[in-house]
């Protein structure tokens, strides 16, 4: 290797950014990994000598955790399902606007990702709630007499969920459909296509890298979220957040709150890897057809 | 005339707070100056009266800092156990079964039976670390929906299936829950079968509450009934909610819960930190304690009027009318009653 090489120069110029990553973000990320193979000594909360599987062995025997990870899986998807039909039109109609209120929906797109989890999800549970906007609004017009119970129920953190992470699903909808060339969905309309066939065989295919990044990032923030399945779901809708948190700050066992937490890391990246190869997979269709 | 008084008046004290810490400080804040004592500590009006009562006098006498680091038990615990080897924080506010497990593990030091902090606290309280105050688990209830104040036979009425709130477990409240429950099945907390059946009577429970807003929204709401829930902050929290009641049953008595003051073994500033547990368990931070948040003083030189002294748990005699749990051994089930909890009580 050239020292001389500019490249190699610039490397050198990272060099302290990356060691600063590594022992800030890697080392703990390794302990989080070392101390899921410990236990804690009978009686006591300190961790014990020796390393273990005994924590990944309890994550299966026990029906419960099996359970709530399917349950935030399921839960999860159906959340993307949602922000995807729902931020497909938004992003569009940002797309096409342009100037200053373009700027201002794309602001108030971002209100929720900046204002934290815990406002957004207490400001949802009066909406909610059973004398809440929505029930209030049903009830004002006849539709219902007894209050629909959002809170508490999975339906209700499913909502918070779409509430809280649709930005992230409009935001790389936007950015891809703002790219893509107006005059092709014209020649579409032009031979002749219908409005439906225009956004399934032009739009969607079009937006596919767009809908894929949302899609993992909406799957991959409800998967993880602790707050809104927390607070929506009054504590009796168990997701493999709120589990963590549950062995971590109130039983205290950090161990097997590592292990919950080894485990989500796993499957985001093998979703990752998933996604990686899919993206692939599009790409090279793309070449061979073009 | 009057109003010159009060200039004169407010000279003279401006000039006070000025001199006194000028006075006091070439001799006592040479030792701690540029010192940070690091304590953990619940927020809300806690932290208010600390910081009134013990931040600011600590401050202005040792010319040392003091950083208050706000959360709950959980995270003050993870800190001061990965930190065990070379603590940071100094002083860690526990509740009642933490504080043993704590000494037991080596992480805070054990109360020095000859110091002042010890011998003006009531004999028997110093369980692993310092007492600080004294609770009791109550009941609040709707008193649209609860006509008189309720014993907790009564949560068990078939008028209030469904209607019955729990704080999130494992916590003070559900493990006092299992307690009361099998002391009404005949047992008592050792027989957790008794205790887990008897709670699971109250299914389904309408809210799993982690915080007294989300509590009483709900119960101003109708939605809850009853809920088992700490005195103190809920006492203080009625002002607002003159549908709430609170109530101490009878039989069995209310639930003791105390919180306690605890060092951190090895922590950087010993002696800051019992100047600071000085004044936190002294008679001026405990009489307001009880005055405002209706929090018990563990002090024996507290003395409180009769009307703040009705609704606080403040002599050792009425310390005898309440439940003492067997928490040493509640802590050592804390896993399987949790997944117990989870499955048979909130049928996840």
């Amino acid at each position: 290797m050239n020292s001389s090489n500019p490249s190699s120069k610039a490397a050198l110029f990272l060099l302290p950014a990356v060691l600063l990553s590594a022992v800030v973000f890697l080392l703990p990320f390794v302990w989080l990994v070392y101390t899921s193979f410990k236990t804690q000594g009978s009686g006591s909360l300190l961790l014990a000598d020796g390393l273990t599987l005994k924590n990944y062995g309890r994550l299966l025997d026990d029906l419960y955790f099996v359970q709530a990870f399917g349950r935030t899986v399921w839960m999860s998807a159906l959340a993307t399902l949602l922000c995807l039909v729902i931020g497909l039109p938004v992003a569009r109609l940002i797309a096409t606007w342009s100037g200053r209120a373009k700027g201002l929906l794309l602001a108030l797109m971002l209100v929720p990702l900046v204002s934290g989890a815990l406002l957004p999800s207490l400001g949802m549970i009066h909406f909610l709630g059973p004398l809440g906007v929505v029930n209030g609004t049903l009830k004002m017009f006849g539709l219902i007499d007894t209050s629909i119970k959002f809170l508490g129920t999975t339906t209700g953190v499913i909502l918070g969920m779409v509430q809280a992470f649709l930005p992230l699903m409009v935001l790389p909808l936007v950015n891809t459909l703002s790219r893509m060339p107006r005059d092709v969905e014209a020649a579409a309309n032009s031979l002749g296509a219908a409005p439906v066939r225009v956004w399934l065989r032009v739009i969607l295919p079009l937006a596919m890298p767009g809908i894929i990044a949302g899609s993992v990032l909406v799957f991959c923030a409800a998967f993880t979220s602790f707050v809104t399945p927390q607070v929506l779901g009054q504590g009796k809708i168990a997701t493999f957040g709120t589990v963590a948190y549950q062995q971590a700050a109130l039983v205290l066992d950090w161990p097997f709150a590592s292990t919950l937490a080894v485990v989500v890391l796993v499957a985001i990246g093998l979703l990752l890897i998933l996604t990686a190869q899919f993206n692939r997979l599009i790409a090279r269709k793309r070449r061979i057809a073009s | 005339m009057r109003a010159q008084m009060t200039h004169r008046a407010m000279a003279a004290a401006l000039a006070a707070s000025i001199a006194l810490p000028m006075t006091l400080s070439p001799v006592m804040a040479q030792d701690f100056k540029g010192k940070t004592l690091v304590v953990g500590v619940w927020g809300g009006d806690i932290e208010r009266l600390l910081r009134q009562n013990v931040v600011g006098p600590l401050e202005a006498e040792t010319g040392a800092k003091v950083e208050l680091v706000l959360g709950g038990t959980g995270d003050r615990l993870a800190r001061i156990y990965a930190e065990k080897a070379n603590p940071t924080m100094d002083i860690a506010f526990l509740n009642i079964y933490e504080a043993p497990q704590a000494l037991k593990d080596g992480v805070v030091e054990a109360p020095d039976p000859k110091s002042p902090l010890y011998t003006e606290i009531w004999d028997g309280m110093n369980d692993g670390c310092y007492a600080m105050s004294l609770v009791g688990l109550g009941i609040a209830y709707n008193k649209k929906l609860v006509p008189n104040a309720p014993e907790w036979a009564d949560m068990w009425k078939p008028e209030y299936k469904g209607k019955i709130a729990v704080a999130s477990y494992p916590g003070s409240e559900g493990d006092g829950l299992l307690g009361v429950a099998a002391r009404l099945a005949g047992k008592d907390e050792h027989d957790a079968d008794a205790a887990f059946a008897k709670v699971s009577e109250l299914k389904p429970i309408a809210l799993t509450y982690t915080n007294l807003d989300e509590a009483f929204a709900m119960m101003d709401a109708g939605e809850v009934a009853m809920a088992p829930m700490i005195s103190g902050y809920v006492l203080s929290a009625l002002k607002t909610h003159p549908d709430i009641g609170f109530s101490f049953p009878k039989n069995p008595g209310p639930v003791l819960v105390r919180d306690m003051l605890c060092l951190v073994k090895n922590s950087p500033n010993p002696e800051l930190a019992k100047k600071f547990a000085e004044l936190a368990l002294g008679v001026k931070n405990q009489t307001d304690y009880a005055e405002q948040l209706y929090f018990g003083p563990t002090n024996k030189n507290v003395k409180l009027p009769e009307n703040v002294s009705v609704d606080v748990i403040d002599t050792p005699d009425e310390v005898k009318g309440l439940l003492q749990m067997d928490w040493p051994y509640v802590i050592t089930q804390r896993a399987d009653w949790t997944q117990r909890w989870n499955k048979d009580v909130l049928g996840q």
